[in-house]
């Protein structure tokens, strides 16, 4: 993914959320531009899943503003939200148990096209919409068990699903909270190209992620958003982060930051990453 | 799958409860028949019912009140307004069942589950009270009563009651069904259908998708609405009378219980539930005086043991015979089936 | 005049001492269990029917009169083995569904009980009408209030108080609280679940039973009482707001006077004027006069 032009498909503008005395959110602002690749990275309890919250309408913040190229969308809701060309994957599976791999696509494509209230037409006559639900779903490795039920599907492919069925809305912007969380190690890279290749192939322009796994973050990402107790740590791209690890800190004033570095990227610190790159 | 298809072997089952359909009236007994005809009625409700129970997930325990409308909008038509020809009534009553489940709706819609239950309750118990107060329009609890209706424009008054009933109006009414029952599988098994049973698994997926979950509720229940009311009619000339308790809310109650015992996750459960419900009625009621205690356990055995009712039960038992038979022929696993 | 609105509070307020009480028994089921207990009804039903019964046997046992109260609170707590008969056998077995399914099943309740009712008693009503009159009358201010009545009135208040000091600064009262506020945290507590359910459903019977007896002296039983009075006990717990006792304590005065001037002014206004407001406060404030959670 590369970043074009300047204008930003995503903005937030100093949002903070409190739950009573809990700050989950405390001020956060950053842009997305058009093609970035975004990862969100931080702690548990940081305030990820918050903020994705309030990005995708689902919350209302306290104060602070959610933005969609030039349109103000805070609190909006999802499912207006959807029909802007914003769509969103859960990192707890959010499915339709009973429907089938083909149906769940199906009335995703349904719902992009305006078709919801065709209520006298027969789905099965839609050849292209059963077209686009077959192609989505091979696209995402279930061409085969498009008629078995969601409910009976294993956990990763599952998670696949609810995030394909995102994907079939053609967003412009996809909001995915932890995409590969339930899916073995060995198959989380397959699945970050297989998000890639899809986002390519449907057009979609930017992607925020929410991530565990800092492999991944740091292979896949344009840019890297370090969340911590409801602020922004770090905004910038993984070779940077990499590089002004004690800079950010030293800026921040933190003594605990160089903790929470490590905590974030696990035994393969930055220090270790610092010392065996070249550029050091 | 979400929704139960017909494949070939069914279509045979659908042929044969057809031709019992339409010859029964000439071959069976007459009061076999005549609750037979009571069924076409309550079938024909039912469907509207389950549009919003089965398909979209939301149990009212108030669409006796569109019922009611239906059956009283026969009786105001022909005693006091002179409108005698059934295709006006039904009409009538239909464009008074989609307005009044607009209004109704509204309001309803945004409430679930509990809540939502108990709103269409009050709703129901509201239109019993009107019914009871303005007894100078409605006959008060003695209700009204009912003038036979021109069909297709033919005056047939002259004909025995039990002759009518059970001859033209019999078959009138089971057309009627018919239609009704094509209406209602174009509008389930169109895209709006899908939506509404996304909404019904998972409506928070469902408004991320971009659904209007509220909105589709709201249609649903206009629809529901104009059946029910539709099912009212064609009852009102078998009962030759209307009155409030049509309205009551165990009577909306029985209509939950014939979706439930039929089977309310399969297109035609609702009206085998209608089906078995009156003549399972009649037989044990035969039998001995507590035919309540017998529902009542009944449906507690269903809601517990098989809450997909008899089609559910028959459906798992299909599904073990083809799993069988699939297991024994060794199926192609990546084949997709014709839907 | 005021002879009128004394007599019309008055007996308000009476009916809804006994609303109270099956509305309360239906909160303390919804606010554990979170399940809406049609059957409440007849549960009110069978503790009218059996009060009737035990006061006949008492009499003909030769107990004065005067002691009514006695077979007829008796009866009310006999039926409390109908609590755990159907709560063990039969809705434990739907805790995990849905919350219509759990309707449905009380429903399921309500037309067994019917037909119990009707297998054991008949059709017929049965009433101890002389009883009415033993506790005689009093007058206050030129109103003339049967006795009975302010006796009713004050056990209601009584049962009240009790149950407030219950849910206050009894061990069970604060693991009711609990799990109404926080079902998950109060498992997670240890708190069997089972047992709670079980001892709830039981007192909610109870309550409702009770109801029905007390009733008994000024009406007599009969077979539509528990299909009728749900109709109320609903009224009274969504005005109330679900799930709250202060909500049967307000909702049932509310319900009982409106009901009460209703009668006195034009009778047949009394359901529509109770369900408009029913369908009012649903929409203007679901929660009720003092309901939580959510609509």
């Amino acid at each position: 993914m590369t970043p074009q032009g300047t204008m930003p498909i995503l903005a937030a503008s100093d949002l903070r959320k409190s739950y009573g005395d809990f700050v989950a959110l405390d001020g956060v602002s950053f842009q997305v531009r058009t093609g970035e690749f975004l990862s969100i990275i931080g702690p548990n309890g940081a305030g990820k899943t918050t903020l994705i919250n309030v990005l995708t309408g689902l919350l209302r913040p306290n104060t602070g503003k959610v933005f969609f190229k030039d349109r103000e969308i805070t609190g909006i809701g999802p499912q207006r939200l959807a029909k802007l060309g914003i769509a969103r994957s859960f990192q707890l599976v959010n499915i339709f148990p009973e429907f089938t791999v083909d149906e769940f696509l199906q009335v995703a494509i349904f719902s992009r096209q305006g078709k919801g209230t065709h209520f006298f037409t027969p789905r099965g006559r839609d050849h292209e919409v059963r077209n686009q639900a077959g192609d989505l779903a091979r696209l995402f490795g279930l061409g085969e068990k498009r008629n078995i039920q969601a409910k009976n599907l294993p956990q990763g492919d599952k998670k696949l699903l609810d995030v394909a069925s995102a994907f079939a809305l053609q967003p412009e912007v996809i909001l995915l909270d932890e995409p590969t969380s339930g899916v073995s190690t060995g198959d989380k890279n397959k699945v970050m190209e297989i998000l890639l290749s899809a986002s390519k192939k449907m057009g979609i322009q930017s992607i925020i992620q929410v991530e565990h796994d800092m492999d991944l973050v740091f292979s896949f990402s344009d840019r890297i958003i370090a969340l911590h107790q409801g602020r922004i740590l770090a905004d910038s791209t993984p070779n940077e982060i990499k590089r002004n690890e004690e800079v950010v800190c030293t800026v921040l004033g933190q003594k605990e930051c160089f903790q929470i570095f490590s905590d974030l990227f696990g035994k393969k610190g930055l220090a270790d990453d610092g010392r065996n790159s070249q550029d050091r | 799958m979400a929704y139960v298809h017909m494949k070939n072997p069914k279509l045979w089952v659908f042929l044969a409860v057809t031709l019992f359909l339409l010859i029964m009236p000439r071959l069976g007994s007459q009061y076999l028949s005549y609750l037979l005809l009571t069924f076409l009625g309550y079938a024909v409700a039912l469907l509207g019912v389950n549009l919003l129970f089965g398909i979209a997930g939301l149990l009212s325990f108030g669409h006796a009140l569109f019922f009611a409308l239906g059956a009283y909008t026969v009786a105001f038509l022909t005693t006091k307004f002179g409108v005698l020809h059934m295709e006006a009534i039904l009409l009538i009553a239909i464009v008074a069942g989609v307005l009044l489940g607009a209004a109704i709706g509204a309001v309803c819609v945004r409430y679930i589950k509990i809540y939502f239950g108990l709103l269409t309750l009050a709703f129901g118990m509201l239109f019993y009270s009107f019914l009871l107060k303005f007894y100078y329009f409605t006959g008060g609890d003695e209700g009204m009563r009912v003038l036979r209706p021109y069909l297709l424009g033919m005056d047939l008054s002259a004909v025995p009651k039990m002759q009518f009933l059970l001859g033209k109006y019999y078959y009138y009414a089971l057309a009627a069904l018919a239609v009704a029952s094509f209406a209602m599988w174009r509008i389930v098994s169109s895209p709006f259908g899908l939506c509404l049973m996304a909404i019904r698994d998972n409506p928070e997926k469902a408004n991320y998708l971009g659904i209007d979950v509220r909105r589709y509720r709201w249609y649903a229940f206009i629809i529901s609405g104009g059946y029910t009311a539709a099912g009212g009619v064609l009852l009102a000339p078998v009962l030759g009378q209307v009155d409030p308790t049509l309205t009551y809310w165990t009577h909306s109650g029985t209509l939950v219980f014939m979706i439930l015992l039929g089977g309310f996750n399969t297109f035609f459960g609702p009206m085998l539930g209608a089906f078995l419900y009156i003549f399972l009625q009649d037989t044990v009621m035969s039998l001995i005086p507590y035919w309540r205690f017998v529902f009542g356990a009944m449906l507690a055995f269903i809601v517990i043991v098989a809450p997909g009712g008899v089609a559910g039960v028959i459906g798992s038992l299909w599904k073990k015979e083809a799993a069988r038979d699939s297991a024994r022929n060794n199926a192609d696993p990546g084949s997709e089936r014709s839907a | 005049m005021g002879t009128d609105i004394i007599n019309i509070l008055f007996s308000g307020i009476f009916y809804a001492s006994t609303l109270f009480l099956v509305a309360a028994g239906l909160q303390v089921v919804f606010g554990v269990q979170r399940i809406f207990n049609m059957a409440c009804g007849s549960f009110y039903a069978l503790g009218a029917y059996v009060g009737v019964f035990f006061v006949k046997t008492a009499h003909a046992a030769g107990l004065p009169p005067a002691l009514s109260l006695i077979p007829l609170i008796a009866a009310g707590f006999f039926l409390f083995f109908i609590g755990p008969i159907i709560e063990r056998g039969l809705l434990r077995f739907v805790y995990d569904r849905d919350e219509t399914f759990q309707l449905l099943l009380t429903f399921a309740v309500v037309l067994m009980l019917e037909d119990v009712i009707k297998f054991i008693w008949g059709t017929s009503p049965q009433s101890t009408s002389e009883l009415y009159l033993v506790y005689g009358q009093i007058t206050w201010f030129g109103a003339v209030l049967p006795v009975y009545n302010l006796i009713v009135i004050a056990s209601s208040l009584i049962i009240a108080v009790l149950i407030g000091y219950m849910l206050a600064r009894t061990r069970f009262g604060k693991i009711i609280r609990a799990t109404v506020d926080n079902r998950e945290a109060s498992e997670a507590l240890g708190i069997n679940m089972k047992v709670v359910y079980a001892k709830v459903f039981t007192l909610g019977t109870v309550l409702g039973t009770m109801g029905g007896a007390l009733v008994i002296p000024s009406t007599a039983a009969m077979t539509e009482m528990g299909v009728e009075l749900i109709v109320m006990a609903f009224a009274v717990v969504v005005i109330g707001g679900l799930g709250s006792m202060k909500g049967a304590f307000f909702g049932a005065m509310v319900v009982g006077i409106l009901r009460s001037i209703a009668i006195a002014t034009y009778p047949e206004v009394e359901l529509l004027v109770i369900y408009l407001i029913v369908i009012g406060v649903l929409v203007f404030r679901p929660e009720g006069l003092f309901g939580g959670s959510r609509a």
